[in-house]
């Protein structure tokens, strides 16, 4: 369909080259008949080749107008039709022209019939191939009307002033071989012509398919690098960071070591050992959360082999082993699982992994004595897990961060001062890479609310 | 010890800020630290110290730039001789450090701090009247 757009245009450019054509005509004429005024006087019918001379140019001029409205309208399969007729109307009274000049000019005794030629080409070049023969056998039949009628003697006949004494126009033999060999003529120019352009037509089709296709698939290598920068600028970042929070604990550890060495009093050389042990530890679990997290990552980019999990089994195995910690803070801990749930297409040990992260932060971040809920649930296409606590909560400006690489809120490192900011970072990307989501409610010193759904893997 | 003057360490790290204040103790100043730029800002007014060691990144980027600013624009503050504690040149954070400005800052050290520079710079700066270079 596209295809057509350029065969649209060129029409219509092609009708503005038709109207230039005309007024080289319209002058040519001119020119002849003042010419012949000179050559020939008194033997020519100068009014009337005159007056038809006029009508071309008035017709042309309503033309010229026309074909502007035609050029500016809105381009489609309407303004495509719009342009076809148009130009078979303007190809059509050309013909009546050239023939009313070719009557008052010698009728078949002039040789100007042959110029029908011009017409048929034209007509082939812009119309479909059925109109162009169309025109060629309609300039055939006002060649022979006006041959006929000249030669019956409905019409008058105009003697042209170079053929003088020379009867052609009634002679019967003539007439009938100059007719043929002209509609022979035309309908040849008719068939060569149009088979040219239909070619050239063709061609210019398949070069703009060639052109689009080109273009659509540059586009879509621009999505592919762009994507790719974008991923690049984000691990350079993430690197960047990275480096920052592993640097930050050495350097004070550091410090630490060489306070140590410096033969500082007992207690102080104890309570500094003290706080290198913690962040050596601090260290390493950045170090694994850190590993954890690149693997999130890494399984994002290729399709890691998922199975079928039994979510409920999986969150009860964590439960069990997390319910220790919950009550040596004095905090109550409860489980709800639908039953007869579906499974979900994943990883059973990143699964371990997910609701592992988001129970160990709702016992961090949860004063002793508080509340612990965790429940799984089934809807017609996902399962949707929540851990809901009764903690310290995460203040409203907070809530779009918590999931960001090594963010850890004010109040959570106030609390809890150990803590790499990575743990949600892992959780999400492991969700995403399965098709799901997770999201955070939360009131700012009630409570948190971490819910995340995974499309079940029986739809 | 009561020669030597009154420190302040203004770092969101509570175990290097311990670790300095040991150091800086045992050679007979006078230590406080805070853990962010307010409390700092709040504990300058307070104790009027004769020298400051500030980090420049805490919870905040640059936070360590904003204290600075606070300091230079306060008249009381700004006689307060202020040593930046950076490892910023190469962090993550580099583009955020603002190059075209002038800092209120005294001098620059980069951690890891070692402890006989950073006695030296505090002797410098708050050591007893008689050991005060200049």
């Amino acid at each position: 369909m596209e295809s057509r757009i350029p065969f649209e245009t060129e029409l219509i450019e092609r009708i503005a080259w038709l109207i230039s054509l005309r007024w080289l005509a319209v002058l040519g004429t001119g020119a002849v008949l003042l010419l012949a005024r000179l050559l020939y006087p008194g033997k020519l019918a100068l009014l009337p080749l005159a007056i038809v001379t006029v009508i071309i140019a008035l017709y042309n001029t309503q033309f010229l107008f026309y074909a502007r409205a035609l050029e500016q309208s809105h381009a489609g399969t309407a303004r495509l039709q719009q342009a076809t007729r148009f130009a078979s109307i303007q190809i059509v009274l050309d013909l009546l022209a050239l023939a009313a000049l070719i009557h008052f000019s010698g009728g078949a005794e002039n040789p100007v019939a042959v110029f029908f030629v011009f017409h048929t080409i034209i007509a082939s070049i812009l119309l479909p191939r059925g109109i162009s023969f169309l025109m060629a056998t309609l300039a055939a039949l006002l060649f022979a009307t006006i041959a006929g009628l000249e030669y019956a003697g409905i019409l008058p006949h105009y003697h042209p002033p170079f053929l003088e004494n020379v009867e052609l126009y009634r002679a019967a033999p003539f007439l009938l071989m100059e007719g043929t060999v002209l509609a022979l003529t035309l309908w040849l120019v008719a068939y060569m012509t149009s088979s040219i352009s239909i070619k050239l037509r063709e061609r210019d089709r398949e070069l703009v398919q060639s052109h689009e296709a080109v273009l659509a698939k540059s586009r879509a290598l621009e999505g592919v690098i762009e994507r790719l920068r974008r991923i690049d600028a984000e691990r350079t970042r993430f690197l960047m960071l990275v480096t920052h929070e592993l640097r930050a604990p050495i350097n004070t550890i550091h410090t630490c070591a060489e306070l140590a060495l410096a033969g500082a009093s007992p207690e102080t050389v104890r309570d500094i050992l003290a706080r290198i042990k913690k962040r050596t530890a601090e260290l390493s679990e950045l170090i694994s959360d850190l590993l954890r997290l690149a693997r999130a990552r890494e399984e994002a980019s290729h399709d890691e082999a998922l199975g079928l999990v039994d979510a409920a089994a999986v969150l009860q195995s964590v439960v069990e082993l997390m319910r220790a910690e919950a009550h040596s803070k004095d905090l109550f801990l409860s489980m709800d699982i639908d039953s007869g749930l579906a499974p979900v297409r994943a990883n059973a040990d990143r699964l371990k992994l997910v609701w592992t992260n988001l129970l160990s932060n709702a016992i961090k971040y949860t004063e002793p004595g508080g509340i612990i809920a965790v429940t799984l649930r089934q809807t017609p296409e996902h399962l949707v897990g929540i851990v809901r606590d009764t903690g310290i909560g995460i203040a409203p400006e907070d809530h779009p961060r918590v999931f960001e690489e090594f963010f850890r809120a004010e109040n959570a490192r106030t609390l809890s001062p150990m803590g790499t900011g990575v743990g949600l970072a892992i959780v999400q990307r492991i969700i995403d890479n399965w098709g799901g989501k997770i999201w955070v409610e939360s009131e700012f010193g009630l409570g948190s609310k971490f819910s995340f759904v995974l499309p079940r893997a029986d739809v | 010890m009561a020669t030597k003057g009154k420190v302040l360490i203004i770092d969101d790290d509570p175990d290097l800020c311990a670790a300095l204040q040991a150091a800086l103790q045992a050679d007979g100043f006078a230590v406080r630290s805070a853990s962010n730029g307010s409390l700092g800002l709040e504990m300058m007014h307070e104790d009027k110290p004769d020298l400051v060691f500030l980090d420049i990144i805490m919870r905040m980027p640059v936070e360590g730039v904003w204290v600075s600013e606070q300091i230079a624009e306060d008249p009381e503050l700004r006689k307060v001789p202020v040593v930046m504690l950076t490892s910023i040149v190469d962090s993550a954070y580099a583009g955020h450090f603002p190059t075209d400005r002038t800092l209120h800052a005294h001098l620059f050290l980069d951690k890891p701090v070692p402890i006989a520079k950073l006695l030296e710079v505090a002797n410098q700066f708050a050591g007893p009247p008689s050991s005060t270079p200049g």
